[in-house]
């Protein structure tokens, strides 16, 4: 059968949905463990809207009949292994997302494996449905966990749906603002002066526009001294210095700072004219982010730890911040980063999408990019010059996946995300386990952000 | 308003004008947000979306057909666009002045059609072309992907969309004859005109009026049909709140713009007055104007309209409702390719919740409505409308019926 055959038409459910077991449930919470009351509840369970035939004569012909997960360690002790997901369909079209949480990647396997049944068995092409029902039906809404668990599943739906209409998630998603790709940022990572010279020199030969930063110190105190505040305003001075007025610099605050010891330093960096500072505080407290933001005439971004549009709202909804910052791979995949985008975009706020882990998120994340009039910049989390990691990437997908070309990650013209992946490429690089994210304690052993 | 806002969002803030902005919100964003976002303004450009004719998706020709039915009168335009490959796909807006149609068109030919979604801020000073243009796009890109419109956008998120019929007539019993002939075109909800203003600051015998036309139409209807109020911005806002408190006990689906939204102080006022739903947005374009409802807890249901916005602009305004754990119910009042755009947007997002559909009285009208397609699109079941299956919008229209009952070609 030809791809474009399973388009439309009677959809072939039956036999396929039968996995797909949910109760549609009453008031009853279903805590009654007493054995008639379990059997009442089988028996009684109606079935679900698909299983009813409700929606055949509106569903494509494909359907998911597998979802396997993939812990990915490039290295033994990666915080960060990377969690992909694989869709197989009917169709012979496979979709790939990613679902990596740091720190917690035997968290986020798991996850994923606990919305099996939402998957299997379902139509790829109805994708708001389906995040709709993991994400409501979820009945704790989303944190990160189950935040990137959703994303991984959306990410690879969005890739089969890209595949089997035969466009670019940007293209399905009526972008590109710029087919020249989208804007993004190295980090900067050079620490002499000399070397930040080199960085700017490389930058212009390469046409890399905007780098970013972080503060000097591992860890900040809830009041700090003034000999570490003055070095993180010295060391932001001079990289302001070496790389000149022409690049933009971004300063990430990584949430190590208090509001008390941030509004010091966003003040005093204030005419070094930044392009942003990000994550003055942890995500919790809005009303502290504004604290500092009052002050502040540098442009403030956040949210790359914040789940779903709903996690955003306040934020936008008053005004806050500047930029906002979601993971694809964290928030709840394409779906979700989009709607984020145009909540932000209705109230004038620019998007710079967070991405530090693995290359089909940061894909995920570009296609999505390619489509949002208020974009701003993209972010990857390595330097002008690749690491191990960018040099694995190519190895799988057979392209840079995440390396500028003029300053821009260039937009691919393949149906779905824009690559191929065999699970074979992975062998080489088992799961080395769950490893937990950097710890940091202040000077006198107390626990400190980081 | 400041020169930022004007940059940033192209669009007017008509809602806000009259309103209480918040501490963050609208016109009282303090004085270091607003050089902060100058700061950035500089960095966030418009790209360059192709405009050169480059390959097959690129849009060649745009031809346009300015409609009326013959005894209502209500009016819309269609448009339709061919790209350099020959595919064709046809949108509907509201009435359409040449001139804007004329700007729309130099904008939009030679744009690839999958550029649906980001051409809108080009359009923006033409949001009532941008409208058909929108839907047309989204025809095409269906078309081209073998797919109806909601699977390209990811849905379906439901398999049917409920609708209203909007009833009209001078006298409660006239009203309950129209009701009836909608019912049995398969309506279970309508929407019901106020009973006539008079003066402004009408009391007690107005409010009793209003309470009396719901009662005879419940009489009449039965226990399993449904009611919008429609307000039409012809309230004070005194008479909009007593009203609306009054009919609580009716369990409306909502009040539908009592008064003007301008004034987003008095709608706040008539929200949180009583537990009454409150719609409003029927002329809202942008989705900072549902932002600005939603910060001041001013309604329950939004109501843009589909011949003002297109499917894309309504799926991005439905995502602050979505947040705000509050729905989408569209305004229409143009023609059935209208009703075809809204009913892929209604399976294309989460927190859909009402379709209105004109459901006009004369035979002449609707034999304009059936004609302008050549299958039926306003087929209704039960109070649902069944969706549009096929490519694109999953409809043929009928383009010797878009000659025939044409007022003027665009």
């Amino acid at each position: 059968m030809k791809r474009r055959d399973f388009l439309y038409g009677i959809g072939a459910t039956g036999a396929l949905l039968a996995g797909n077991n949910f109760p549609e449930s009453d008031s009853d919470c279903g805590c009654d463990a007493s054995p008639l009351q379990q059997q009442q509840q089988v028996l009684s369970a109606p079935k679900t809207p698909w299983q009813r035939g409700q929606f055949d004569h509106v569903l494509s012909k494909v359907r998911i009949t597998n979802l396997k997960v993939f812990g990915v360690s490039i290295t033994p002790v990666s915080d960060r292994p990377y969690v992909f997901v694989k869709l197989e369909t009917n169709a012979g079209v496979t979709g790939w997302g990613e679902a990596t949480l740091e720190g917690k990647a035997g968290a986020a396997m798991a996850c994923v494996n606990d919305m099996k049944d939402f998957v299997i068995g379902s139509d790829p092409m109805q994708v708001e449905h389906h995040w709709q029902s993991m994400y409501v039906h979820a009945f704790y809404r989303a944190g990160p966990v189950i935040g990137s668990a959703i994303s991984g599943i959306d990410q690879a739906l969005w890739d089969i749906r890209g595949k089997i209409l035969g466009l670019p998630v940007y293209k399905l998603l009526g972008g590109p603002v710029d087919p020249r790709g989208v804007r993004g940022y190295y980090h900067a990572r050079g620490g002499t002066r000399e070397e930040l010279i080199k960085l700017r020199e490389t930058a212009e030969r390469d046409g890399v526009t905007a780098f970013k930063t972080g503060l000097p110190a591992p860890a900040y105190e809830w009041i700090d001294t003034h000999a570490k505040i003055d070095r993180a305003i010295k060391q932001l001075q001079m990289i302001r210095e070496a790389l000149g007025p022409d690049i933009d610099i971004a300063c990430d605050f990584h949430a190590k700072t208090s509001p008390s010891v941030a509004s010091i330093i966003v003040k005093e960096i204030e005419p070094l004219n930044l392009l942003f500072v990000e994550e003055l505080t942890p995500p919790e407290n809005n009303k502290a982010l504004a604290r500092i933001a009052k002050r502040s005439t540098t442009p403030i971004a956040t949210g790359e730890r914040l789940v779903a549009s709903y996690g955003f709202r306040e934020l936008i909804e008053q005004g806050i911040v500047d930029i906002l910052q979601p993971d694809a791979s964290h928030c709840g995949g394409i779906t979700a980063l989009w709607k984020i985008g145009a909540m932000a975009a209705a109230s004038g706020l620019s998007m710079a999408p967070h991405n530090c882990e693995g290359p089909i998120g940061g894909l995920a994340a570009i296609n999505t990019d390619a489509c949002m009039p208020n974009f701003l910049v993209q972010e990857v989390c390595s330097g002008v010059e690749p690491g191990l990691n960018e040099k694995v990437w190519e190895e799988w997908l057979g392209f840079p996946a995440q390396r500028m070309v003029n300053g821009r990650f260039p937009l691919s013209e393949k149906p779905g995300l824009g690559f191929d992946l065999s699970e074979d490429a992975f062998k080489k690089y088992p799961f080395g386990g769950t490893v937990p994210m950097g710890r940091v304690f202040a000077s006198d052993g107390s626990v400190c952000e980081w | 308003m400041t020169k930022i806002k004007k940059t940033i969002q192209p669009a007017s803030f008509k809602i806000n004008a009259g309103g209480t902005a918040t501490a963050y919100g609208g016109s009282a964003l303090p004085d270091v947000v607003r050089q902060r976002r100058a700061k950035l303004e500089a960095s966030v450009r418009p790209g360059d979306i192709p405009s050169s004719a480059e390959g097959d998706l690129a849009i060649k020709d745009v031809r346009g057909w300015m409609l009326r039915e013959p005894i209502s009168k209500r009016a819309y335009t269609v448009i339709k666009i061919q790209t350099a490959s020959g595919l064709t796909g046809f949108g509907e807006c509201a009435p359409l002045w040449p001139a804007e149609y004329a700007e729309a068109k130099t904008i939009i030919l030679g744009k690839p059609v999958t550029s649906f979604d980001v051409t809108a801020s080009l359009l923006a000073k033409c949001p009532t072309a941008r409208a058909a243009l929108n839907i047309a796009m989204l025809d095409v890109v269906g078309k081209l992907c073998k797919a109806p419109i909601f699977q390209v956008l990811g849905g379906p998120t439901r398999h049917r969309a409920r609708v209203l019929a909007p009833i009209m007539g001078d006298t409660d019993t006239a009203l309950i004859s129209a009701m009836n002939r909608a019912k049995s075109a398969g309506y279970m909800a309508f929407k019901v005109p106020i009973t006539p203003v008079v003066y402004r600051n009408q009391g007690q015998a107005y409010v009793q009026s209003i309470v009396k036309r719901i009662e005879a139409l419940r009489a009449a209807g039965g226990q399993d049909v449904d009611f919008v109020l429609d307000g039409s911005n012809l309230l004070t806002p005194g008479d909009a709140q007593m009203i609306s408190a009054a009919i609580e006990k009716y369990h409306l689906l909502w009040f539908d713009e009592p008064c003007l939204p301008a004034g987003l102080g008095a709608f706040k006022k008539i929200s949180g007055g009583s537990v009454t739903c409150v719609g409003a947005g029927k002329k809202i374009t942008e989705g900072s104007e549902v932002q600005d409802l939603f910060r001041e807890d001013a309604v329950d249901i939004i109501r843009p309209d589909i011949g003002l916005n297109g499917i894309s602009q309504i799926k991005k305004m439905s995502t602050i409702a979505e947040v705000n754990y509050a729905t989408v119910g569209p305004n229409h009042n143009g023609g059935p390719i209208g009703t075809a755009a809204s009913l892929h947007l209604a399976a294309s997002i989460p927190n859909f919740f009402i379709q209105e559909i004109s459901f006009p009285e004369a035979q002449e009208d609707q034999a304009m409505r059936l004609a302008l397609t050549t299958v039926p699109v306003e087929v209704i079941k039960e109070g649902f409308a069944v969706l549009p299956v096929g490519p694109g919008l999953g409809i043929n229209v009928n383009e010797q019926s878009l000659e025939k009952y044409k007022e003027v070609t665009l």
